[in-house]
């Protein structure tokens, strides 16, 4: 889920870009507001980070001792996106193994998806292998899935949240088969 | 949070601090990133290695899962679907996967059938009904 938060932040601004200008300096301000929300990338409270809306509020800035840095306090607002457990969400195919699929899903790189948790779909192997079900309905590269979240991992030192999907319950699995095949087109 | 263990969104169980903040639809968030995008490519000359992986890798998403495009219908999906007593998260859900039919609804937010809550089969079909209108005149 795409969310929208509003959080503080110390911005540092070094002495020299300093200036006089009150404009120059709410223009180093949010520069370096966002270099640090983009190298941020994500948290394991609020998620990855995507984009800064709005700079809400510019506090008194602070000279600190040792180098000179001043640091002004801010808040912003922005949006993240955070998976939750039991959410329900659309991922796209990108790699398919013999014991499951791995599924894209906004920034996250890996939601898993294993055969044990698709008991209707078989392994077909091939130069590209796919999932089948006894319906001919294909999960293959491409193919946009329709998955339950059932855990979720945040890894610390990669910055970054694993996910293990499940198509068991109504209404889950492929939308659109993706590939060359099939006549079912996306919204 | 309270438990990481417990948290379950198809129950409603994803923490005090997400229930009430706001979220957003994959709709809404395609218009406010195409938006900086379209600033960054005025001032740079190579945008998109101005922004992050993260920006990048979601833009693409959203763009691929947005029902709505044109920006009055996605003020209109969200007005229509205010009006139906949902938490922002059942709101947004229904928003992004826009179910078909009732029974559809409700599985993919399983918490409006839930105990004390007024939701009936016409009210969630008359929502639908709304929805796919917007759809047919965007």
């Amino acid at each position: 889920m795409f969310l929208k938060v509003q959080l503080p932040w110390n911005v540092m601004i070094p002495a020299e870009n300093m200036d006089a200008k009150g404009l120059m300096l709410k223009r180093a301000i949010l520069i370096q507001l966002l270099d640090a929300f983009a190298s941020k990338k994500a948290t394991n409270e609020l998620g990855y980070y995507l984009a800064v809306t709005t700079l809400d509020k510019i506090g008194e800035g602070k000279i600190r001792e040792h180098t000179g840095e001043v640091m002004f306090p801010v808040v912003f607002s922005g949006i993240t996106f955070k998976i939750f457990k039991g959410e329900i969400l659309h991922g796209v195919v990108h790699k398919v193994l013999k014991h499951g699929v791995f599924l894209r899903c906004g920034p996250i790189e890996n939601v898993y998806l294993s055969y044990a948790k698709m008991p209707d779909y078989k392994y077909v192997p091939g130069e590209n292998g796919i999932f089948m079900s006894e319906k001919m309905s294909r999960i293959q590269v491409e193919s946009t899935v329709r998955f339950v979240v059932i855990a979720i991992k945040w890894m610390e030192a990669e910055r970054e949240f694993q996910a293990l999907a499940s198509l068991e319950g109504d209404y889950l699995g492929p939308i659109s088969e993706g590939g060359d095949v099939g006549p079912m087109s996306e919204e | 949070m309270s438990g990481e263990e417990e948290e379950n969104a198809a129950e409603l169980k994803i923490g005090d601090e997400f229930l009430k903040a706001k979220c957003l639809m994959n709709c809404e968030v395609s218009l406010i990133l195409e938006h900086k995008f379209e600033q960054l490519q005025q001032v740079s000359e190579d945008p998109m290695n101005q922004v992050s992986q993260v920006f990048e890798k979601s833009l693409q998403y959203v763009k691929r899962f947005s029902r709505y495009k044109n920006p009055d219908a996605v003020r209109q999906v969200r007005e229509i679907l205010s009006r139906h007593q949902l938490t922002e998260f059942e709101l947004c859900v229904l928003g992004n996967l826009c179910p078909e039919t009732v029974e559809e609804a409700v599985a993919m937010i399983p918490s409006v059938k839930t105990k004390g809550r007024a939701h009936n089969d016409a009210a969630i079909q008359k929502m639908l009904d709304d929805l796919s209108l917007v759809k047919r005149f965007e």
